[in-house]
């Protein structure tokens, strides 16, 4: 079962990943796939819904509801998936589905996985793939319960193209009560930040942990100025300390980036951080850690700590340029 | 206000060494050094912030692991946590989050808590479960990803924000008691006080076998790790840095970056 993510009445990009995650379950363990969306007015995205993937479609309509909040959330899908018990609940891994779905897996005593990006066969037994250790490495797990409640993580599973005109799946419509009695949206503020100088960056220096302080962001600044057109940007964790400002974070939770070239120092590539830049042409990894994962997100790897490695560059750009002159005198 | 701290002892994750195993898995060593997971000092900190500005409320803070993990509350502690809850686990194996969910809970229930505060996740599971698990076995409404906590003109809630996809905040009131799971960068973790630390030691922690509490269901078993896909070439330079850097210049050269 599929649970589409609530978008005020619209369908959410992410449901067709979803659908894409089910079909590749239903790959290796036969069942039907369902999807269900919950919400103030869901009926025309359920319909959509149905169409576009040719599966069934549960449309709960709650009255009175405007808003994602997780306790009415929960409680809805709670009863829903009770009736239905399905064998997986899959839910987006984002604000909203990482949110509910542990909560959820509690209320109905099922085994839970949050940040699926994969799944294979392992030991005969159905395995779901999840990153572990701020992405130094990837677990293989396996769910004894009924139900499995999955989120899976956004990006990784796309759907295929549109497969030959199918019949619409079938449309139930349902109302739930929703009664928000603890929790009450208020509003939504957007992000206060303006990110344009990365985004419109051909060439990103990002630092990370590893500029270890302040003061060794100057470093990434000298090898910006050197670079045409360069900006710096950061981690989450550079701009949670303020030594960069948070118009200038890569990530999930910052901007996304497709510079021709991005310069990793010292950002050992959780993939918070990796979802925002793997749209980047060209990237150079510099990092003291051999295993950081950074290295798997990189065309070039340097095992260098980027204190001692970044005023290496510069000199070697110089002293090439310099080669470049030379040549032309002579010529 | 009682406010409880869900904390949790963590390996350092930059010591760990991923080694290539049998069949194409991997393994870990895992240094016998262990700290308090980084997402965990922001919640302290929520907390230690509230006592400041409320005559009254106290801080008790909490973890479940092995024997060694009674070390992770010291922090909080120094930091101005009143008192340590360890819910001793009979083994180092980790129960995973729905059985720690579970303990934290038969704890907690009864004992009067306006506000249980946790991290987003922990460094080495990326699960964050815990909090929403223990939020629906003590029946609370919860809220994840927290960014901001104000006091609401109501004294029987709270006023947050929920960072969301983007960097963007929905804004939230909730009613006490209530559960609370905080993003990093919702403050600055202080340092810990000498003094704190000093008293901290003297005092001690209370401490609880687990299998007095309930039984961990172990729902979610782990069958291997892997190392994570090259998604790119991943060529690696090799030779003195020097040369490694006249490569690297030589390739922003050929590339028309420089």
């Amino acid at each position: 079962m599929v649970i589409a993510p609530c978008a005020n009445g619209r369908v959410h990009p992410e449901t067709d990943e979803l659908v894409a995650f089910g079909r590749r379950l239903q790959a290796l363990r036969a069942g039907a796939i369902g999807v269900c969306i919950v919400g103030g007015d869901v009926n025309v995205a359920a319909r959509e819904i149905a169409q576009r993937h040719s599966v069934p479609v549960t449309a709960i309509q709650a009255a009175g509801f405007s808003h994602y909040l997780s306790e009415p959330y929960v409680a809805v899908l709670t009863e829903e998936i009770e009736a239905v018990k399905p064998a997986f609940v899959c839910a987006p891994h984002t604000s909203q589905g990482w949110e509910w779905a542990p909560a959820v897996a509690a209320r109905i005593g099922a085994g839970c996985i949050c940040g699926v990006d994969g799944i294979t066969e392992c030991q005969g037994r159905l395995c779901f793939q999840k990153e572990l250790y701020g992405g130094k490495v990837k677990g293989l797990f396996s769910v004894s319960t009924t139900t499995t409640v999955i989120s899976v993580m956004p990006g990784i599973f796309t759907i295929k193209p549109a497969p030959p005109p199918c019949p619409p799946g079938p449309v139930t419509y349902k109302e739930a009560a929703w009664r928000p009695a603890q929790t009450r949206y208020v509003g939504t503020r957007q992000a206060g930040v303006d990110a344009s100088d990365i985004t419109a960056a051909p060439i990103i220096v990002a630092v990370g942990n590893g500029i270890g302080s302040p003061e060794n962001i100057a470093l990434a600044n000298r090898l910006a100025r050197r670079l045409p057109k360069a900006a710096v940007a950061g981690t989450r964790v550079v701009c949670d300390r303020g030594w960069l400002g948070y118009d200038r974070q890569v990530g999930i939770s910052g901007a996304s980036v497709a510079p021709a070239l991005y310069i990793a120092c010292g950002i050992s590539g959780a993939s918070q951080h990796v979802m925002g830049m793997r749209g980047a042409r060209f990237v150079i990894a510099i990092n003291t850690d051999p295993r950081a994962p950074i290295f798997n997100e990189a065309d070039i790897c340097i095992v260098e700590d980027i204190i001692r490695f970044i005023p290496l560059i510069e000199e070697a750009c110089g002293r090439l340029a310099e080669g470049t002159k030379e040549a032309i005198d002579v010529r | 206000m009682k406010i409880l701290v869900c904390v949790k002892q963590v390996p350092d994750v930059e010591r760990i060494v991923v080694r290539d195993a049998a069949d194409g898995m991997a393994a870990l060593d895992i240094s016998n050094e262990f700290r308090m997971n980084r997402f965990d000092e922001f919640a302290v900190e929520a907390a230690v912030r509230i006592k400041e500005s409320m005559a009254g409320a106290s801080i008790h803070v909490i973890t479940v692991g092995p024997g060694r993990a009674a070390d992770v509350l010291k922090r909080p502690l120094g930091m101005g946590a009143d008192q340590g809850i360890h819910l001793k686990t009979p083994t180092d194996a980790d129960p995973g989050p729905a059985a720690v969910a579970a303990f934290i809970a038969g704890y907690a229930r009864s004992r009067g808590y306006r506000l249980i505060l946790c991290g987003s996740m922990s460094e080495d599971g990326l699960n964050g479960q815990v909090g929403p698990m223990a939020a629906a076995y003590l029946d609370l409404p919860y809220a994840t990803q927290v960014i901001a906590i104000q006091p609401a003109p109501d004294p029987s809630e709270l006023s947050i924000e929920r960072e969301i996809e983007g960097g963007a905040r929905e804004m939230l009131a909730i009613r006490l008691p209530a559960l609370l799971t905080l993003q990093p960068g919702i403050n600055r973790p202080r340092y810990p006080s000498l003094s704190r630390l000093l008293r901290a030691h003297r005092q001690g922690v209370e401490t609880i076998p687990t299998e007095t509490l309930r039984p961990a269901e172990a729902w979610v078993e782990r069958l291997g790790l892997m190392a994570p896909p090259r998604m790119r070439a991943s060529q690696v330079l090799t030779g003195s840095a020097r040369e490694k850097a006249d490569r690297l210049a030589a390739i922003l050269k050929e590339k028309a970056f420089i």
